[in-house]
């Protein structure tokens, strides 16, 4: 490698600021949410409740989703989305994204939830956003991008769109997270699995699972309040991390004593071995329609992204 | 840490979900039926607690819990990993859906070693439990790290500084989560010990 093959290119600073500003969007985008959760919970938190938003608060609407029926519907969605991972060029994974916008304007979700999902996702991809372009290797016949300003931290173009690149296609997925799992009630979105052939015993772990995670939450907040009534206040030292070591180790304790009789009312309601089914699903031709639909805009995605000539992105 | 959507290679999540689902295939199989949906319930139980941000100076952190669960659950605890982890993909948007079988790996495979060292090394006194666990709570984590790690540097060369960088973040979570997983075992042991026992989950369920 011959540092004289590396180009160097100096922006412009309308260019400059475009280009922070993509790199700048996730991390904005985090921050401005903490800062809401912050307004929102009115004083300073002691430690930050961590609520447990349902998935399934809006599996009553109406939409192109709402009546695809949870099998097909997750089924496609899981190919395009394992289609969409593998694309490599940044400009067909904003098309990728684009499309996912669509997807969520048409499942008729509020943008809340969406939201809600990009932000928790931005927090691994800033990593990538603020380090790739200063530590992705040199190679020769790249190209260093020089921002008005910042001089002295010249980017790699290759960083810059390889992370930009890396958190559309994570935005991608994590918006057709709605439209797959928030259109239709829990119980019938895991039928669906065990439909698609994940084992019954699993998808019925799942559902008893979360049902008891907002159990445990419920108890765990109960313990957080009492132990700050008793003073505690948590800080970077060991009697902090000596009390919540016994924290948790009651709310083990708590929720193994609870499995034995969880078990024992789920057998006198009847429970043998398997949850009873609503009813069969059935497939019709318009749930294959959509599937054909969106598995074809998937592939075409991967296609064009393998085959047409794009300039470098 | 969880790792997104879109970062590794197709054929990394691919392995990723093939292995996983060997192993819960595997557990699916080998546990008694009875005790599947009290793994669920206890499952709950481990994803609430990996809520719980722990302040560190200017920041938080939360548990990561490999160590723990694997102490807890023995050969359960890929099981009870994969479900949280889904969970915590479904509702948080914490790791992304294609890469969930990476990092089920990721947590489950130092769970499941935590989980066989513990018996090893827990010894018959308070002290000598509240060492091995957190020996095991802090190895989990560090081994976790080191996965996170390995699968990034799959995704080729440029993510090499990011890896090294996540690598680095798990250390302080690591030091946190020995003495909070030493100080949980030591609870454990003093209050039911029995939770504890090897293969301790088939125990609970029977009457004492």
């Amino acid at each position: 490698m011959t540092p004289t093959l590396i180009q160097t290119f100096t922006l412009t600073p309308s260019q400059g600021a475009i280009l922070l500003l993509c790199l700048l969007t996730p991390p904005l985008l985090l921050l401005a949410f903490r800062w809401k959760r912050k307004l929102s919970s009115g004083q300073r938190e002691i430690s930050p409740d961590w609520s447990i938003p349902t998935i399934d608060a809006q599996a009553q609407g109406s939409s192109l989703f709402h009546t695809w029926t949870p099998a097909v519907k997750i089924g496609s969605l899981l190919i395009v989305s394992f289609l969409i991972v593998a694309l490599h060029a940044l400009f067909w994974s904003a098309v990728g994204l684009a499309f996912a916008l669509l997807t969520v304007h048409l499942a008729r979700i509020p943008w809340q939830r969406p939201l809600r999902r990009l932000a928790a996702m931005s927090g691994l991809c800033v990593l990538f956003l603020l380090i790739l372009p200063l530590t992705s290797p040199l190679r020769s016949g790249d190209t260093l991008l020089v921002v008005p300003l910042l001089e002295g931290m010249p980017l790699r173009l290759t960083g810059v769109i390889l992370s930009l690149t890396i958190t559309c296609k994570a935005a991608t997925v994590a918006l057709l997270m709605e439209p797959m799992f928030a259109t239709a009630e829990l119980a019938r979105t895991l039928q669906g699995f065990a439909t698609l052939g994940l084992p019954s015993s699993l998808t019925q772990m799942i559902l008893l699972c979360h049902r008891y995670l907002f159990v445990f939450q419920q108890e765990a907040a109960r313990m957080q309040r009492a132990m700050r009534v008793r003073g505690f206040v948590p800080g970077t030292n060991l009697a902090t991390l000596r009390t919540t070591g016994n924290a948790l180790g009651m709310l083990f304790i708590r929720s193994f004593e609870r499995t034995e009789r969880v078990y024992e009312a789920m057998l006198s309601r009847g429970y043998r071995g398997a949850f009873p089914a609503t009813s069969r699903e059935k497939i019709a031709a318009g749930d294959l329609a959509k599937a054909a639909v969106s598995i074809m805009i998937g592939l075409l995605l991967l296609v064009l992204d393998r085959l047409a000539p794009t300039p470098r992105f | 840490m969880h790792i997104a959507d879109g970062v590794l290679p197709l054929s990394v999540s691919l392995a990723g979900y093939a292995l996983t689902a060997t192993g819960v295939g595997y557990s699916l199989r080998r546990l008694d039926s009875a005790d599947l949906p009290k793994i669920a319930v206890v499952t709950s139980s481990f994803f609430v607690a990996s809520l719980i941000h722990l302040p560190l100076g200017p920041t938080s952190v939360h548990l990561l819990l490999p160590g723990i669960v694997g102490a807890l659950l023995g050969p359960a605890a890929l099981l009870s990993i994969a479900i949280g982890l889904f969970l915590q993909s479904l509702l948080f948007q914490f790791g992304g859906l294609t890469a969930l079988g990476a990092n089920s790996l990721m947590m489950g495979v130092p769970a499941l070693l935590a989980g066989f060292v513990f018996q090893r090394i827990r010894g018959r006194t308070r002290t000598s439990n509240a060492l091995a666990g957190a020996v095991v709570s802090g190895g989990g984590v560090l081994l976790a790290g080191l996965l996170l790690a390995t699968l990034l540097a799959t995704a080729g060369e440029d993510f090499w500084g990011v890896a090294k960088l996540a690598l680095a973040a798990h250390v302080p979570v690591m030091l946190i989560e020995g003495c909070v997983g030493g100080c949980t075992i030591a609870f454990l042991f003093r209050v039911k010990p029995e939770m504890l026992a090897a293969r301790s989950f088939s125990g609970v369920g029977k009457k004492r």
